[in-house]
């Protein structure tokens, strides 16, 4: 038998990949952590508003996700549980450090390709979707995030907050009406 | 006086809820509209307008938002320092000791089993706890300083388990990994006498798994 380049991308499930880290395969976890880490990176930049702070969530969150799996049931999916870890995370971090309001969140947004003055128009948008959005208190940001940015249903969002269907949707009914009243002054 | 939008009210004159509006609009439903909607022009203009105020937050959804680079080695590297290193002294004499670490023996063996048709996913792992602890307490005046187990020698267990894709033959597949990977230990660590341990505990066919 002849031997083939090793494979790009491993493809196994993240319940396979978790079932093996439990076992002690750290490459497992690593698998997870690359698969995962944008998303955790991702939420935690929205929800915190400040890069260094993500960072720090992001990182802090995929270590707990670690020294915790035994903990993990399965009932959800491992990215589920991730999200759910992320936020409480970024709760305890825009808590601790009062104001998250901050110009640089979504800072890779621009496309390099992009003509200067699209770029610039762009960053404006930005901008004042994040003012917007980090204006809002944080439950409403959080499933303002997880619904239309992570695009996670609202079964998906009651089992990351822990709340009922009909509250995430009682808190995206008042979310969507002041971020888009907030844009509405904007414009 | 500022021109009345949608969002001034509960509902528009036709009684339609503007928070479900807000819904549809923000959902990138606004253009397709009910059969109520096909014929009432204050739901055609709420949606319209809605769609107009929420394009912005699309547009910076839809941005993309990688990882900072170097947040996976960092992550890996704090966990790794929680889990207890382990260490094969290759060899000892007067000039010092060699020694390896043996999460890279595991990461040589995962990568020389990937390299094998068939192997759909490859993870090592070097020695279970059980042993390591036995080893710790034979091996104790051996122990590196920033390590949890020195192992003494040139020999290496290696545990593998892997997932072989459908309709490769599972056991040949096997056979083959335990020499490529033998050979590669022997090759590149140095290791004398290795045993591979192959678990295949999957099957992956196409693009299953995600």
């Amino acid at each position: 038998m002849k031997a083939a380049p090793p494979a790009a991308e491993p493809a196994a499930g993240d319940a396979y990949l978790v079932a093996r880290a439990r076992e002690g395969y750290l490459d497992a976890y690593e698998l997870l952590v690359q698969r995962h880490s944008a998303m955790a990176y991702r939420v935690a930049l929205r929800l915190t508003g400040k890069h260094h702070d993500a960072q720090d969530v992001a990182q802090e969150a995929l270590i707990a996700a670690w020294e915790n799996l035994d903990r993990f049931q399965g009932g959800s999916s491992f990215s589920t549980w991730l999200y759910q870890i992320v936020t409480r995370r970024a709760l305890n971090k825009v808590t601790r450090g009062g104001d998250a309001r901050s110009l640089d969140l979504l800072p890779d947004l621009a496309d390099p390709a992009m003509e200067p003055a699209d770029k610039a128009e762009r960053n404006l948008t930005v901008d004042a979707v994040t003012d917007a959005l980090l204006a809002l208190p944080f439950p409403q940001r959080t499933v303002i995030v997880l619904h239309h940015f992570e695009r996670l249903s609202y079964a998906e969002i009651a089992s990351v907050t822990g709340a009922t269907e009909p509250a995430v949707r009682s808190h995206l009914f008042r979310a969507r009406r002041a971020l888009a009243k907030t844009l509405q002054e904007w414009k | 006086m500022p021109a009345k939008t949608p969002l001034d009210a509960i509902s528009l004159p036709c009684g339609a809820d503007v928070d479900l509006l807000l819904e549809q609009a923000a959902q990138g439903r606004g253009a397709d509209w009910d059969a109520h909607q096909q014929a009432c022009a204050h739901c055609q203009a709420a949606l319209g307008e809605l769609t107009a105020l929420w394009e912005p937050v699309a547009k910076a959804a839809a941005g993309p938002v990688s990882a900072p680079p170097g947040l996976v080695t960092a992550v890996m590297s704090q966990v790794r320092r929680l889990v207890h290193d382990i260490w094969y002294t290759l060899e000892s004499t007067e000039l010092g000791a060699v020694r390896i670490a043996a999460r890279t023996v595991a990461a040589l063996a995962r990568d020389s089993a990937r390299m094998i048709p068939g192997v759909r996913v490859a993870l090592g792992r070097s020695i279970h706890g059980e042993v390591a602890a036995a080893a710790e307490k034979a091996t104790f005046g051996h122990r590196h300083p920033h390590a949890a187990v020195g192992v003494l020698g040139r020999t290496a267990v290696v545990d593998l388990a892997v997932a072989v894709g459908y309709g490769d033959p599972a056991h040949q597949v096997a056979r083959e990994i335990q020499r490529h990977v033998t050979a590669t230990l022997r090759d590149q660590a140095g290791l004398r006498d290795v045993t591979v341990n192959i678990t295949i505990d999957d099957v992956i066919d196409g693009d299953d798994g995600r």
